[in-house]
C-alpha cells in the first residue's frame, strides 16, 4: 500500500462522513419536520432566522455568481487568452451542445423566477413592470420551445457547411449568453434587496435545524441522575451511535474509477483513464469507491447492525428509571426479532448474487436486473424490518412516548440525547443506502455501463451513446444518492402516514408474518434457482431479454415520473374568491392576509 | 304493564354487513400504499403552492380542491365586523371621555370585572346635577368574559368593544388591568377615538336634559 492510497482511504472516509453521511442525517432531521409540515399544510421550522446585513447579502449573491461565470468565461475561452490548447472539433461540439442548452435553461428560469417574484410582491421598478408582461407559466414554454428549437436545428444542419457555423455560434454565444444569465439574475437580486434594510437567510428552515437544534444541544446541560451507573450512562449513546456510523464502510457508492499506473505499479491519480471497455476491470490503478471491500460484507453489515441493539438497552438500564428500562427492553426485543428477518431475507439475495461483497451484488444486478425484481418479496420485507431497527414510527415503541415518556432515552438530555437522536436518522440513511446497493442496483442505471449508454433490448440495439469514464462515475454516484434520498424520502413518508403498532402486534408481525415468509422467500429463491441453472439455452435466452425489457420499463418510468413533474408543476392552481364574510373583506381592503411575510 | 317474554329479546331492524375481512384488508398493504398516495398528493401539492407563491390567501380565497390553512401567527385572519375585542372608551369632540359614570355598565357586567369611581363636576358647570365623570375607569380584562353586555347597557354609548383587538398573553396579572388612559387610548377599527352617534351637550337643543331645565 503506497502512501497515495492510505491517503485516499483517508480522503474517502472523510467524504462519505462529511459529504454524505452527516449532511444526509442533518437534512433528514429538517426534512422529517419539513415534509410533515408540508403534508399537512403548516408552516413547520421556519422561525429560526440569520439576519444578513443588506451590504453581506448582496455580497453572496453577486459573489458566487461572479465565481462561477469566470469559471465558465475561462472554460470556454481560456485558450483565447492562452491558458491551454484551443478545444478540439469534437470538444467544441459537446461545447456547443452543453454551453447552448445551459444558456438556454439559466435563461428562461432566471426569467421565470423573476416573474413569479414580481407577480406575487408586486413590480418594484420598470424592468419589474415590463417583464409582468409575460407570466411565468409563459417564459417557461418559450424556454422549452427554445431548447426543442436548438435540438432541431442541430440534427438538420449536423456534418454540414452551416452546421460547423452553428456549432461555433453554440460554442461562443452559448457560453456569452450563460455567463450573462447568471451575472444578471445575481444583479437583479443584489438589486432588489437594496433598499432593504437587512436581509433575513431563512432557507426554508434549514438554520433551523442546523443551528437553532443541532448547535442548542452542545450547549445544553448535560444531566445524569444521581443513582444511574454513570460510566454506562455515558458510555450507551457511543455504543447507539457509531456502529450506525461503521456501517458505511462496506457501502460502494460508485462505480471503481480506473486511474493510470506509476512506473511502480502505484496508482497515479492525475491520470484519469479517458475512456475504459464495456467488460473487464481495470487492471493497474483501480479506485474503489468503497471505503473497504470486505470480503463478509453484508455480514458485517448485520454484526454492526446487532450492536445498536446494546446501545439502546444499556441506556435504558444505566438510567435508574423505570420507563428508561421498559424502553430499553422494549428496544432490545424489538430489534433482535427483526435482526432474524432481515438476515433470512437477505439470504436470499445472496443465493442469487452468489457473493456476499457488496460491490459484487451491485455488478450482478448491472449485468442481469435489479434486485428487486429477482427478490420482490424480500424488498418488501427488508424493508420493513430496516424500518423496525431504525425504532421509527410504526415501530417507534422503545420511545413510545404516550406509554413510556421517551422510552430508552427519557434521562438523557443535551448531546448525548442528539447521539440517539442522530443515530436513528443515520440508521434511515445506511438502511436506505443498503436497500439501494441490494435491492435498486447501487449505482446503476437502465442501460449504462462502463462505456456509456448502449439501448438494446434482446440483442437488437436502439440508441448508442458512448460517454467518458469519468462522466459514467459520476451519474453512477448521482443515481446512488438519487436512489438513497428517494428511499430515505419513502421512510419519511410512512412515519408521517402510520400509526403507532401495539406491542403484541409488533411481534406478531415479526415471528408470525415477516418470518415465515422470509423463510418461504429462501424456499422459493432456492427452486427458482434450480429451474433456472438446469434449463437450457432458450430459457436464458429469453431471461435476458426479459432482463432488458425490465431496464427499459424502469427507464421509462424514471422518464415518465420526470415528465409528470413538470406537468404538475406547470399545473395551474384553481382559486375561489369569495368576499361573503366581513373577516374577507376586512382582508381585502388590507390586500389580503397573503401577503404577510413570516417573520421571526 | 306486558310481562317481557324470557330469553333474549328479539333484535328489530335491518341487519348491518359487517365489512368483510378479505386478504386486501387483513394485509393492510394496499391501505398502506393508498395512505402513503394522499400523504404524498398533500407534501407535493402544499410544496409547490409554497415555493411558487400560489397557496390561496387563507381568508379571501379557496382552492378548488384541498385545505386551505392560516399559519398563524405567521398569517392571521382578520376578524369580522362585530368581533368583540378589547373595551374601549369613547372621546367628546373634546377629548373627555363620553362616560357619564351612571354604573349600568359595572352593574350589568356578570363577572364584575369593571370598577368604576365616580367624580362630580364642580359648582357651576352646567352638567352638574345631570351628569357625573369617571374618575377611575378600570376593567380586569383577565376576568372580563368578552360577554359584551356592557356595550348593551351603557346608554351613552361610551363604552364599546370594536377595537379588534383580541387578548393578548400578558407575563403578569397587573398587566390585565387596563386602567382608564390605555382603554381611552384604544380606536375603533375605522381609526377614530370617537363614534358616529351624536353627543348630545347641554347647550344642544337635543340635550335631554332641557325638559327638565325649562320646568315642562
Amino acid at each position: 500500500m503506497s502512501i497515495i492510497e492510505v491517503v485516499l482511504m483517508l480522503v474517502k472516509i472523510v467524504a462519505v462522513i462529511l459529504a454524505m453521511i452527516m449532511p444526509l442525517a442533518i437534512m433528514l432531521t429538517w426534512a422529517d419536520r419539513r415534509v410533515g409540515a408540508m403534508a399537512q399544510d403548516r408552516v413547520g421550522p421556519n422561525r429560526a432566522v440569520i439576519w444578513l446585513p443588506t451590504r453581506v447579502a448582496q455580497g453572496a449573491a453577486v459573489g458566487p455568481a461572479l465565481g462561477v461565470a469566470a469559471l465558465v468565461a475561462f472554460l470556454a475561452f481560456g485558450y483565447l487568452a492562452g491558458a491551454g490548447e484551443p478545444p478540439t472539433a469534437e470538444a467544441r461540439a459537446t461545447g456547443a451542445c452543453v454551453f447552448s442548452h445551459l444558456a438556454i435553461f439559466m435563461t428562461w428560469a432566471t426569467f421565470a423566477i423573476i416573474s413569479g417574484l414580481v407577480v406575487n410582491r408586486g413590480a418594484r421598478s420598470s424592468f419589474d413592470l415590463w417583464i409582468k408582461g409575460f407570466p411565468p407559466r409563459q417564459i417557461v414554454y418559450i424556454g422549452f420551445g427554445a431548447h426543442a428549437l436548438a435540438i432541431v436545428l442541430a440534427s438538420a444542419f449536423s456534418g454540414t457547411e452551416q452546421g460547423l457555423v452553428l456549432r461555433d455560434w453554440g460554442y461562443g454565444g452559448g457560453a456569452a449568453v450563460l455567463i450573462f444569465s447568471i451575472l444578471f439574475g445575481a444583479g437583479y437580486a443584489a438589486f432588489a434587496i437594496r433598499n432593504e434594510p437587512r436581509v433575513g437567510l431563512r432557507l426554508l428552515g434549514l438554520p433551523h435545524a442546523f443551528v437553532a437544534d443541532g448547535l442548542k444541544t452542545l450547549w445544553k446541560e448535560d444531566f445524569i441522575p444521581p443513582n444511574a451507573d454513570r460510566f454506562l450512562h455515558s458510555l450507551a449513546p457511543f455504543i447507539s451511535f457509531f456502529p450506525a456510523l461503521t456501517v458505511f464502510a462496506v457501502i460502494p457508492f460508485g462505480d471503481t474509477l480506473c486511474f493510470g499506473a506509476d512506473a511502480r505499479g502505484h496508482l497515479d491519480i492525475t491520470r484519469l483513464a479517458h475512456m475504459v471497455p464495456r467488460e473487464g476491470m481495470c487492471t493497474a490503478g483501480a479506485l474503489r469507491l468503497q471505503i473497504v471491500d470486505l470480503n463478509v460484507g453484508i455480514l458485517y453489515f448485520l454484526a454492526l447492525a446487532g450492536t445498536g441493539i446494546v446501545g439502546a438497552a444499556l441506556a435504558g438500564w444505566a438510567s435508574d428509571n423505570k420507563y428508561s428500562l421498559l424502553g430499553g427492553l422494549r428496544a432490545a426485543s424489538q430489534m433482535v426479532s427483526y435482526e432474524v428477518t432481515m438476515g433470512l431475507t437477505l439470504i436470499g439475495a445472496v443465493m442469487v448474487y452468489g457473493t456476499l461483497r457488496l460491490d459484487e451484488m451491485v455488478r450482478w444486478q448491472g449485468e442481469n436486473t435489479w434486485g428487486i425484481f429477482v427478490q420482490p418479496l424480500a424488498f418488501v420485507l427488508f424493508f420493513a424490518s430496516a424500518v423496525a431497527e431504525s425504532k421509527r414510527i410504526p415501530f417507534d415503541l422503545p420511545e413510545g412516548e404516550s406509554e413510556i415518556v421517551a422510552g430508552y432515552f427519557t434521562e438523557y438530555a443535551g448531546m448525548k440525547f442528539a447521539m440517539f437522536f442522530f443515530s436513528e436518522y443515520i440508521a434511515v440513511v445506511s438502511s436506505s443506502a443498503l436497500l439501494a446497493v441490494i435491492f435498486l442496483g447501487g449505482w446503476n442505471l437502465p442501460f449504462l455501463y462502463r462505456d456509456g449508454f448502449h439501448v438494446a433490448i434482446g440483442g437488437a440495439a436502439i440508441w448508442d451513446q458512448p460517454l467518458s469514464h469519468g462522466f459514467v462515475i459520476v451519474l453512477g454516484l448521482l443515481a446512488f444518492m438519487l436512489k438513497v434520498v428517494g428511499l430515505c424520502w419513502l421512510q419519511l413518508m410512512i412515519r408521517w402516514t402510520l400509526p403507532r403498532f401495539r406491542y403484541d402486534q409488533l411481534m406478531r408481525l415479526g415471528w408470525r408474518k415477516l418470518l415465515p415468509a422470509s423463510l418461504v422467500n429462501v424456499l422459493a429463491t432456492g427452486l427458482v434457482l434450480m429451474l433456472v441453472q438446469s434449463s437450457e439455452g432458450a430459457l436464458a435466452t429469453s431471461l435476458r431479454t426479459l432482463c432488458d425489457v425490465l431496464a427499459a420499463v424502469v427507464g421509462v418510468s424514471m422518464i415518465g415520473a420526470f415528465v409528470w413533474l413538470v406537468v404538475f408543476l406547470l399545473k395551474p392552481t384553481r382559486k375561489r374568491t369569495m368576499l361573503a364574510s366581513s373577516s374577507a373583506q376586512f382582508a381585502a381592503q388590507m390586500g389580503g392576509t397573503h401577503t404577510a411575510r413570516m417573520e421571526a | 304493564m306486558s310481562a317481557e317474554p324470557l330469553g333474549p329479546r328479539k333484535v328489530v331492524g335491518t341487519p348491518v354487513a359487517r365489512p368483510h375481512r378479505t386478504a386486501a384488508v387483513q394485509t393492510y398493504v394496499p391501505e398502506i400504499a393508498r395512505g402513503l398516495g394522499i400523504v404524498m398528493s398533500h407534501f407535493f401539492t402544499n410544496t409547490k403552492e409554497m415555493v411558487f407563491g400560489q397557496r390561496p390567501d387563507p381568508s379571501t380565497e379557496s382552492v378548488e380542491a384541498g385545505i386551505n390553512t392560516v399559519s398563524y401567527p405567521e398569517q392571521k385572519r382578520p376578524y369580522p365586523a362585530r368581533f368583540r375585542g378589547m373595551h374601549r372608551l369613547t372621546h367628546r369632540e373634546d377629548d373627555s371621555p363620553r362616560c357619564v359614570a351612571c354604573l349600568c355598565c359595572s352593574t350589568a357586567c356578570p363577572a364584575q370585572c369593571i370598577h368604576i369611581e365616580a367624580g362630580e363636576y364642580p359648582e357651576g358647570d352646567p352638567r352638574r346635577g345631570y351628569e357625573r365623570f369617571p374618575k377611575r375607569f378600570v376593567i380586569d380584562e383577565l376576568r372580563c368574559i368578552f360577554c359584551g353586555y356592557c356595550v348593551e347597557a351603557c346608554p351613552c354609548d361610551a363604552i364599546r368593544m370594536d377595537t379588534g383587538i383580541h387578548a393578548a398573553p400578558y407575563d403578569s396579572r397587573e398587566q390585565f388591568i387596563f386602567e382608564k388612559d390605555l382603554l381611552m387610548s384604544f380606536t375603533g377599527r375605522d381609526g377614530s377615538t370617537l363614534t358616529q352617534n351624536p353627543r348630545h351637550e347641554p347647550a344642544d337643543t337635543t340635550y335631554p336634559g332641557v325638559t327638565r331645565e325649562k320646568g315642562h
